[in-house]
């Protein structure tokens, strides 16, 4: 239903994790260097009010809407990541 | 009393326009006129039940004869639920009445339930259909004490066990625990760590609690409470208690995610509900007013105790607009309606809470008596807070909309129209609600597209500079907080976003409401519009008393007529078994 | 009617007056000296008053104890051989008890209501026989309004008329404090079946006289206090002596009750500032002790904010109580605008402090049983202060009455402050804490302060000394920019009230909004002067935290709380945000450090019991 103006489809899924990263460091003001991708999004600091404001940027730059238990289920930036591109790409990641 | 311009036999709607409902609510004829001295269930006995700290035994009898519990289960399941708005209107006789007896009797119930309605697999929901059908309650337990509003902080554990689960643990501040035939408790399911991952927990349902062995549970001891004091409040104990497997209530770790979707639809029946306490004491200070006699007049005849009640009546107007349209976006925009039922669970009550203390100023030194016509007054202010706490504070909604508002867009279509009126809705699907509200506002963009009209709604244009001023600078403020200030490190004035967004959504259903037409509809008059706008900036702080009386005055002469005619005062009136003296 | 029972009345001389050497300097001091004497709170005997709450009972052991430490003395002025010298102290210790319980307070402090009108307007003779009883613990209740008419005390229906030599006393009162309880009862009574303002007598009746002609009526049931004694009496012919039972001239009931309430609405303040007392230490144990999304309750800003916010409410409400009082001494003629801004403002804010606390409490606020972890039969204290406390706003005058005091009083203030005016030295009196007192003269109690009020007159010139101060002083800046905008509002709105026609009783609502605006006016011009004029000597003398006075810390909020109130839509800037968020944080630390400290959360330094 909510589809936003810029909708990107990642051909792979290092962008889903470039971007995510970026994501990330952002919200914590911090290097995306030291945003490592194997540790569970709640250890880098991203409480649920973070995980809302990433659905609703993974909602504004690939129009795909996500529930905040994406990230429950999916609680790494990789794992997040292949689930939104597997998503975005109906499966094949 | 002036007498009545119109009459109701003849005249299906009020003098401002709005539609009057053909029958009246059944339980409202079952409980009849709560005046009458000789009524069982009249406030005499409701307050001299909760005087004595019990449950309105007189009341119960009613809800149980006319079958109330069947309203909290789905009409696939064999009750009458159907929508939540409907739902909201056949309870409120019973709030006007005592909201001790609408929480204690079954709201409680239906609060545990729909987390069943919400995941539960066929034989759970066939088994408490079952039981809510045969007149049994449920409680719900999700509190700890020292834990309050934050789930993610809950401790009682069920532990995986070879049966299914064992439960360790205390919930306190549960409604019914002593006589509850069973419960949804909230458990952890995940050893504990500190930080939530938001599947630590799960929801168990404990179908009959007399199957649970005596020497693992036990039924803590009643909490007194200086609001709602009919409801018995107590606890719950369990040590190593076990339960099995097929308990165990959607999916592990799907607690946070089903309690936080049947929270929606429980935070906009609290608020629905909660409208009419104020109703009923409005009514009252009213009646008092045309009685009581300062100054050689009746106080009614007094332009500062005119103006009380208008206001009070006007807030009764915007709390049920933005009640009601929460209640039917749940059907009608669901993945919206979270962000809806938290903004009214949050200003709904606030505002019920702040026009009854207005009538308590109206009503004197009998705000304060618990015996008199009027002490019913009184309790309804005590209890609002209670409502207000309940298991969703103020804080907690807040909280729930806040990290929704940088995002929101207006660009989608305008909210259904029906949001606006009783028209039958889609049926609930509670898979619909979202735990995230939708980036698109289709309430708010009713408000956006109102302002945008180049020929504004008359109501709407002599206030619509300072509606659209309001409406950008909250979007501009909201867009420009960092995501570490979303959330609990949020400081004051991000959270009274939330309250500033709430007023403009509470403008919207008012809107809304002001500009609807179709079958049952029922086009209010534009001073109707003008008058709780007006209001809205008055309460929210933007607006100074407004110097001209005329919009106040003709809501007052809608009250007046409503009374006359034996008319409820709520937003969808219906015709009521209470008279003025 | 002798004319000397008047002129008797005037208070001798200050420097004639033997003062008893347990007469008490200074208002924190007699608040100590209480606290010592009462000793520290039992949190047993918090929990047994919820539950005698509960069960109706009167709070016999409570009163029995302000009575064995003398308290009603304090009742007493100097002159008929109490020890009530100064109202401050007075005041300040009905505080101290009503921090404790508040319906301790009511029970036992009704009795300063019953008789003020004595000490008001009564004879020499009468007097010491009142006070002789009110020294004995006598309780003395007030008899003033009556079902049908509530606040419209001219409409009263109890008459007083002539029998032989006697006068009969006919009719009945209702909602009285101590009505049941009461040894002697001060009723206003119609002497003139046509009433009118000089139709009203007020009479003492002594119950042990009395006998049957006087029946009290049934307890009242209420939604707190429920364990005082609220009632109302029938008088069936109570036959009293028309000169030695009457209080004041024949024909100056009223009056004397329009005076006697500008002393009586001005003390009732400390009632809510002890309420608050008591709701802001629950909420600051309560959020010491509370953790939620895994930090502590105070790391939440907002949380941390709002406990700020209710703090500078309740010092901004003792800056303007404790103006007001001893306004009692050196300022009475200015009383009767005073008097209902204060009775309105104090516990209408209260309120809506112990409301904010309440939602900051969550279910612990409303809970009876449990406070922070501990569940315990009757532990909960808060839900009783609120409740407790609502009575405050609804007797001696309700909000209605007191705005519509405000609203008729709205010509002569207006005309007043067109008029040049030298500076009112009583004005500067009142707000230096450490000046001394003269002693109160009722009989300079005006109903009508042809003047107008001297804090609204001398407000912008309070803005210039401010603004002075702060060009040697930068970190006063903020406040003097908010004492400028508060003078800019102040005067807007006087020419608002001036330009608003009024037509009892049909005041427009409108009028009801200015003069609401023209209480937290008041208000915040009185937290201006207390600090210009007190400031250098608390700092001096160490008489209150440092981290308010500095700076004009408390100021500074407390003007943000009046600004809030005084206009709609009032926003900081970004820059001024930035200071409030400064200024904030120090007051709820001080909150904090006071309340942990066992002290009052006051602009003083006052110690509580457990820290004496």
């Amino acid at each position: 239903m909510n589809t936003s103006e810029s909708t990107a489809t990642p051909a792979h899924v290092d962008e889903v994790v470039d971007w995510l990263i970026e994501r990330v460091a952002e919200y914590r003001e911090i290097p995306a260097a030291d945003v490592d991708p194997d540790v569970p999004l709640a250890e880098l600091g991203l409480d649920s009010v973070y995980v809302l404001s990433l659905c609703g940027d993974v909602e504004d730059h690939y129009g795909l809407v996500v529930e905040p238990t994406v990230a429950w289920d999916h609680p790494t930036v990789d794992a997040l990541a292949k689930h939104l591109h597997a998503e975005l790409t109906g499966g094949a990641s | 009393m002036t007498s009545p311009t119109t009459t109701t036999d003849n005249s299906p709607a009020t003098t401002l326009g709005f539609p009057v409902a053909e029958h009246p609510a059944p339980l409202d004829e079952l409980l009849g006129d709560p005046f009458a001295s000789d009524n069982p269930t009249g406030y005499e006995a409701a307050l001299a039940a909760d005087d004595r700290g019990e449950p309105f035994a007189a009341g119960e009898v009613v809800l149980d004869r006319a079958g109330l519990g069947a309203e909290y289960v789905p009409a696939g399941l064999g009750g009458r639920l159907t929508g939540v708005d409907t739902l909201v209107r056949r309870l409120r006789p019973v709030f006007r009445l005592d909201a001790g007896l609408g929480l204690g009797h079954g709201l409680t119930t239906l609060m545990a339930a729909l987390n069943v309605w919400t995941a539960g697999d066929t034989a759970q929901r066939a088994r408490v259909a079952r039981l809510l059908l045969d007149g049994r309650r449920l409680s719900v337990a999700y509190h700890e004490l020292e834990h309050g509003n934050d789930l993610t902080g809950n401790h009682l554990r069920a532990d995986p066990a070879p049966q299914g689960f064992t439960l360790h643990g205390l919930k306190r501040v549960i409604n019914n625990t002593d006589r509850a035939a069973g419960a949804v408790v909230f458990a952890r399911t995940t050893p504990w760590a500190s930080r939530p991952t938001g599947r630590d927990h799960s929801l168990i349902l404990l179908a009959d609690l007399t199957a649970l062995p005596d020497d693992t549970f036990r039924r803590l001891p009643r909490l007194r409470t200086s609001g709602l004091a009919g409801c018995r409040l107590g606890g719950f104990e369990f040590d190593g208690c076990p339960v099995p497997a097929d308990a165990l209530l959607g999916g592990l770790g799907e607690g946070s995610s089903v309690a936080l979707r049947s929270f929606q639809v429980s935070r906009c029946v609290t608020a629905g509900a909660g409208t009419a306490l104020l109703e009923a004491a409005l009514f009252g200070v009213h009646r008092f007013a045309t009685e009581r006699v300062l100054y050689g007049r009746p106080v009614s005849a007094l332009p500062h105790a005119r103006s009380l009640l208008a206001g009070a009546f006007a807030d009764l107007q915007v709390a049920g607009a933005l009640a009601r349209a929460a209640a039917r976006a749940l059907h009608l925009h669901p993945a919206a309606a979270g962000r809806y039922a938290a903004t009214a669970k949050y200003l709904v009550p606030r505002l019920v809470e702040d026009a009854l203390t207005d009538l308590a100023v109206l009503l004197g030194a009998r705000s304060y008596l618990r015996e008199g016509e009027y002490a019913f007054v009184g309790k309804h202010l005590r209890d609002i807070a209670g409502l207000s706490i309940g298991h969703a504070g103020g804080v907690s909604c807040q909280l729930t909309v806040l990290p929704e508002l940088p995002g929101l867009r207006l660009t989608g279509p305008p909210a259904d129209p029906a949001l606006f009126d009783d028209s039958p809705t889609p049926p609930l699907d509670p898979a619909a609600l979202r735990l995230r509200g939708s980036r698109e506002d289709p309430l708010l963009t009713v408000l956006a597209h109102a302002l945008d009209d180049a020929d504004p709604h008359p109501g709407l244009a002599p206030l619509a500079t300072g509606l659209r001023a309001e409406l950008d600078a909250v979007r501009a403020e909201s867009a420009a907080l960092p995501p570490a200030a979303r959330g609990v490190a949020a400081d004051h004035r991000a959270l009274a976003l939330t309250e500033r967004y709430a007023w403009l959504l509470a403008a919207a259903a008012c809107v809304g409401t002001a500009t609807r037409t179709g079958p049952t509809g029922g086009t209010p008059d534009p001073r109707w519009l003008r008058a709780v706008l007006e209001r809205i900036g008055r309460r929210s702080g933007r607006l100074p008393e407004p110097r001209d009386t005329a919009p106040l005055d003709a809501l007052y002469g809608e009250l007046e007529h409503r009374v006359a005619t034996g008319v409820s005062l709520d937003i969808d009136p219906e015709p009521v078994a209470r008279r003025p003296a | 009617m002798n004319p000397a029972d008047t002129a008797d009345t005037v208070a001798t001389p200050a420097d004639t007056v033997a003062t008893p050497a347990d007469t008490v300097a200074t208002p924190a001091a007699a608040a100590e000296e209480l606290e010592r004497r009462l000793g520290p709170a039992d949190p047993a005997d918090a929990r047994a008053r919820d539950l005698a709450d509960e069960r109706e009972e009167f709070p016999r052991a409570d009163v029995d104890a302000l009575d064995g430490i003398g308290l009603a003395r304090h009742y007493v002025p100097v002159e008929h051989g109490g020890l009530l010298r100064d109202f401050p102290a007075t005041a300040a210790m009905i505080r101290a008890v009503a921090g404790r319980d508040l319906t301790m307070a009511i029970a036992h402090g009704k009795t300063f209501l019953g008789a003020v009108s004595v000490w008001v307007a009564g004879g020499v003779e009468q007097a010491a026989r009142v006070a002789e009883l009110v020294s004995a613990g006598v309780p003395v209740s007030w008899g003033l309004t009556e079902r049908g008419h509530g606040s419209d005390l001219v409409a009263g229906e109890v008459t007083a008329y002539p029998d032989g030599d006697r006068v009969r006393l006919d009719g009945e009162k209702w909602l009285i404090n101590n009505a049941t309880r009461g040894g002697l009862v001060t009723v206003l009574a119609r002497s003139d079946p046509a009433g009118g303002p000089r139709g009203f007598d007020l009479y003492l009746v002594d119950r042990r006289t009395a006998g049957d002609a006087y029946r009290p009526l049934p307890k009242v049931r209420t939604l707190g206090i429920r364990g005082a004694d609220i009632s109302g009496f029938t008088l069936d012919g109570v036959l009293l002596d028309p000169e030695a039972d009457r209080v004041g001239a024949p024909g100056s009931g009223l009056e004397t009750v329009m005076r006697s309430l500008q002393l009586t609405r001005t003390l009732c303040a400390t009632l809510s500032l002890g309420a608050a007392d008591h709701g802001l230490a629950e909420a600051a144990h309560f959020a010491t002790g509370r953790r939620l999304y895994g930090r502590p309750l105070l790391d939440l800003p907002a949380a941390s904010r709002t406990l700020g916010e209710c703090y500078a409410d309740h010092l901004l409400h003792e800056a303007f109580a404790t103006l007001a009082t001893r306004a009692i001494h050196t300022l009475p003629g200015e009383l009767g605008v005073l008097a209902p801004a204060v009775k309105y403002l104090v516990p209408v804010g209260t309120e809506s402090l112990l409301a904010r606390l309440r939602r900051l409490l969550g279910a612990r606020a409303w809970l009876r049983d449990v406070r922070g972890t501990e569940v315990r039969a009757g532990v909960g204290v808060f839900q009783k202060i609120e409740r407790d406390h609502r009575i405050v706003s609804l007797f001696d005058g309700n909000t209605v009455v007191n705005l519509n005091s405000l609203v008729s009083q709205f010509p002569l203030l207006s005309r007043a402050h067109r008029r040049p005016r030298l500076p009112e030295a009583g004005l500067a009196q009142a707000a230096d804490l450490t000046a001394p007192l003269p002693p109160a003269d009722t009989s300079r109690l005006r109903l009508m302060p042809t003047r107008g009020a001297s804090l609204l007159h001398e407000l912008p010139d309070s803005a210039d000394r401010l603004a002075e101060l702060a060009t040697e002083q930068n970190e006063l800046a903020p406040v003097a920019a908010s004492t400028r905008l508060l003078a800019d509002r102040a005067r807007e709105l006087l020419g608002d009230i001036g330009e608003q026609p009024i037509v009892p009783p049909d005041v427009p609502a409108h009028a009801f909004d200015l003069a609401r605006r023209l209480t937290w006016a008041l208000a915040g011009a009185a937290a201006v002067r207390l600090w210009l004029d007190s400031h250098a000597h608390v700092s001096r003398g160490g008489l209150g935290p440092e981290p308010l006075w500095a700076d004009g810390c408390w100021l500074h909020a407390a003007l943000d709380r009046v600004h809030t109130r005084l206009v709609a839509g009032h926003r900081p800037t970004a820059e001024e945000e930035h200071a409030l968020e400064r200024t904030y944080a120090v007051l709820t630390g001080e909150l904090l450090r006071q309340t942990g400290d066992h002290r009052f959360p006051s602009l003083l330094h006052i110690r509580r019991a457990e820290a004496l």
